[in-house]
């Protein structure tokens, strides 16, 4: 995935996108209140200059599927692992909640459901059929809506085609009015994220950890 | 008279030894009815941990660890008292430490028991810990066996089961005095626990040896398992908890623990089962003098930590140290000091104030201090995590705060049934012929 | 045959012990019994240990069992780790140490149930002697023509009292 930072208006619009398509639990005011919201994707905001001549940024943060990543060994249930396309996966029902991948996620990008997740009315009646419904005591976190990648992959299976660039799109590359975000295959190298990952304004966030990661940010460099 | 307990006439020790067991008093019912009712409300809180999920802590993104895990590592490591000092002080043949080594190995094997506990009382889904351990499965899968949890649970189970040998074996020649107990059910287990011993000198030398054995055996996995603790946190790549240091710098907080747990232990056994003729003041003042090594070493340690942390003055590990040292955790981290390390040295380094009473008061400012330095090494690096924007705050709830209160009335109603169960000193080891007599 | 005699003297107790060898008895013949352990010099009363071998034995055994299975298990669900190695002896290495010590107390506790004949009766018929404190019995085995000669040798190296039980 590339997500360009000089387009980004930090509108959001991925993040409610993401809490409907991934059916994620609600948190409400006072709980958010204490730190429990529980979003697969964040916006962060960064200021710059003094008031009242502020600039913000905005970064889009979510699960970096890192090739390397630093959840992966320390699960003692293998719950979160590589699938063979290589994202990096969690599987709900083997997790007991250690919360030791969460803690070793330096991009704290981890969310967990402190409850049984609940939506107030009637929002649980547009749940999402394709994404299962996580009980309290797991982890959970960004797939990169797994749930379309493999939609695309059997239409294309059945139709006897390979998957078109930019025929994939999670919901928040769906969402994104600016277009800021870009999905795609990094191991084609002629597809778009991968011609956009070579670009000079490509940056890897905490590269220098060497988890890896397989999101791209793409910023002018000042 | 009591500066030789080993001198006096049998008869009188095994008496005295014995005595115990036999009459409870009120006081004695008191304590462990009301340490009873604290640990049902421990359990009852999490009862409701269970039913409505971890969010009835203060647990919360990005502060994944709390009290549970604080929690954890100081009851590993009170569990350091027991088992190392008594296997050190068997092994260097120290005739001193006759009367201490039982006392200590029952701290050890319950503050195992609890400590083994938090792990799963953390877990999100509690009622699935056993999927940790290896067993042929349906969900057709083993456990990871990279993650550090794994560890844990390897170094848990092995540093349990030794030291609960390790307790037992010098148990079985008293269990077979005891055999001819007046109560039947207490004769029933007792000569269920004495394996027949017969006293026969076969038996003796193979209970020494295995002893012998065991000491070494428990010495190697006692340092082991708090450095699987330490790991716990040190493969993490975390800011300050990535640190070399951590493996023995928890051992030797743990030990120092230990030390603090044992002296207040000896102390409350000595006033309560009035044992003064057989916990001296020399006890006291060679266990001051251990838990005054262990501060001085707590303190290199320490240092050594924050000041390669001070020095080489990496953003993030300068945010976990700022926290600590002047931010909202200060006041914590300069109490820990001051109770870990200036009111045992000033108590115990300057002969003229060493005595009983100081030695229990310096062991309680340890204890609190090294739960503190638990607190200061979980919460701090969490709260500040590597993307500003994740920051957060950790107020622990009532939940936690009953969780931990029971833990520690569970370790006195074990301590105390201990007690009234089997002799608190192994009598036989009082033989009337000591080495000193010998020589 | 045994022969039950009481002493109050160490002293006494390792010359009857000499005494009895002399004359033919086996150290197998040959048991004390007392409230607390009696060391001797080596060569009166020797009982050979197997113990520590036994100990190492179990940790080698545990150990590379513990290793092997760790080994098969992580590669019997091979996953897919992102150029993270599946098994490696650095982070096994903790596993294969703690089972090596867990292999370790086990074969020690069971071996001493063994050697001390705990859990075998060596003899299921002998008698034991009640012992009280600072009391040393020993047992003798030996043939019911011989008993006479043996009982001598206990009186005259200072028993308090000998009894035959059959």
């Amino acid at each position: 995935m590339v997500i360009d930072l000089d387009r980004c208006t930090g509108c959001e619009a991925c993040v409610v996108a993401c809490h409907s398509e991934n059916n994620i639990g609600m948190s409400t005011p006072e709980e958010a209140a204490r730190g429990r919201v529980n979003h697969w994707i964040r916006i962060d905001r960064y200021y710059e200059g003094q008031f009242p001549d502020i600039k913000v940024k905005y970064r889009p943060v979510l699960c970096q599927h890192c090739d390397e990543a630093p959840c992966e060994p320390v699960c003692p249930v293998n719950a979160t692992y590589h699938n063979p396309e290589g994202l990096n996966v969690q599987v709900y029902n083997r997790c007991v909640g250690t919360f030791y991948c969460a803690n070793n996620c330096p991009y704290t990008v981890r969310s967990f459901n402190w409850f049984d997740p609940k939506w107030p009315e009637p929002m649980q009646l547009q749940h999402n059929p394709d994404v299962s419904i996580r009980p309290g005591g797991v982890m959970e976190k960004c797939t990169f809506c797994i749930q379309r990648i493999k939609r695309v992959e059997d239409q294309a299976d059945a139709a006897g085609r390979p998957v078109a660039d930019g025929e994939v799109q999670p919901a928040c590359v769906q969402s994104c009015p600016a277009e800021a975000m870009i999905f795609g295959d990094l191991n084609d190298p002629d597809s778009k994220v991968s011609r956009l990952a070579g670009d000079g304004r490509a940056t890897k966030l905490m590269e220098e950890l060497g988890t890896k990661p397989k999101v791209v940010y793409l910023e002018k460099a000042r | 008279m009591a500066e030789h307990p080993e001198l006096l006439p049998y008869g009188i020790i095994r008496e005295d030894l014995f005595r115990p067991l036999s009459r409870a008093g009120s006081k004695w019912w008191f304590t462990v009815v009301a340490c009873f009712l604290l640990v049902v409300a421990g359990l009852a809180a999490w009862g409701v941990q269970l039913r409505d999920g971890l969010g009835v802590t203060g647990l919360n993104r990005p502060v994944f660890w709390g009290l549970y895990i604080v929690d954890f590592v100081f009851w590993i490591g009170i569990s350091h008292a027991g088992t190392l000092i008594s296997a050190i002080l068997r092994l260097t043949d120290a005739a001193w430490r006759k009367p201490v080594t039982r006392a200590a190995e029952a701290i050890t094997l319950f503050a195992l028991m609890i400590g083994g506990l938090f792990p799963i009382i953390h877990l999100g889904r509690a009622w699935f810990f056993y999927w940790l351990i290896p067993y042929p499965n349906a969900r057709l899968m083993w456990p990871n066996f990279r993650s550090p949890l794994v560890w844990d649970l390897t170094a848990i189970v092995t540093y349990v089961t030794g030291s609960a040998i390790y307790l037992y074996l010098p148990l079985i020649p008293d269990m077979a005095q005891l055999g001819a107990h007046n109560k039947p059910w207490r004769r029933k287990l007792y000569k269920a626990l004495s394996l027949g011993w017969t006293g026969s000198d076969r038996e003796w030398h193979a209970l020494e040896m295995a002893m012998k054995l065991n000491a070494v055996i428990i010495l190697a996995v006692a340092i082991s398992v708090h450095t699987v603790v330490a790991w716990d946190f040190s493969m993490s790549i975390a800011p300050t908890w990535h640190s070399t240091i951590f493996g023995p710098y928890f051992v030797v907080g743990a030990i120092f623990s230990g030390i603090g747990a044992l002296i207040i232990v000896m102390a409350t056994l000595r006033r309560t089962l009035h044992l003064e003729n057989y916990l001296i003041k020399r006890h006291f003042d060679n266990m001051s003098k251990l838990l005054l090594t262990m501060s001085l070493l707590w303190f290199y340690f320490t240092m050594s930590e924050h000041i390669t942390i001070w020095y080489g003055n990496e953003p993030k590990e300068m945010g976990v140290f700022g926290q600590r040292t002047r931010g909202d955790y200060a006041f914590w981290f300069w109490l820990m000091v001051f109770v870990n390390f200036v009111v045992p040295v000033t108590l115990l380094g300057i002969k003229k104030l060493r005595s009983v009473k100081t030695a229990v008061i310096a062991s309680f400012g340890v204890l609190i201090g090294m739960w503190l330095e638990r607190y200061l090494i979980v919460i701090p690096t969490l709260v500040t995590p590597r993307l500003a924007s994740a920051t957060s705050v950790y107020t622990p709830s009532w939940v936690e705060l009953m969780i931990t209160v029971a833990t520690f009335a569970a370790m006195i109603m074990l301590y105390l049934l201990f007690a009234r169960l089997f002799p608190i000193i192994a009598v036989w080891e009082y033989k009337p012929h000591s080495p000193e007599e010998e020589d | 045959m045994f022969l039950i005699s009481e002493f109050r003297s160490k002293d006494a107790l390792v010359e009857a012990i000499l005494a009895l060898k002399k004359a033919g008895l086996t150290e197998n013949d040959l048991a004390i019994f007392s409230e607390e352990p009696i060391e001797f010099r080596k060569g009166i009363l020797d009982r050979p240990s197997n113990m520590s071998k036994a100990a190492v034995a179990g940790a080698a055994v545990m150990g590379t069992a513990a290793t092997s299975f760790v080994y098969y298990a992580q590669n019997d669900y091979k996953l897919v780790t992102g150029g993270m190695p599946i098994f490696s002896f650095w982070a096994t290495g903790i596993i294969t140490y703690e089972m090596t010590m867990l292999g370790a107390i086990f074969a020690t506790f069971f071996w001493f149930l063994w050697e001390s004949g705990l859990i075998r009766k060596r003899d299921p018929e002998a008698p034991v002697p009640m012992i009280g404190p600072a009391s040393m019995s020993l047992r003798v085995r030996c043939e019911i023509s011989r008993a006479d000669n043996f009982v001598e040798i206990l009186r005259g190296s200072g028993c308090i009292k000998t009894e035959r039980v059959k």
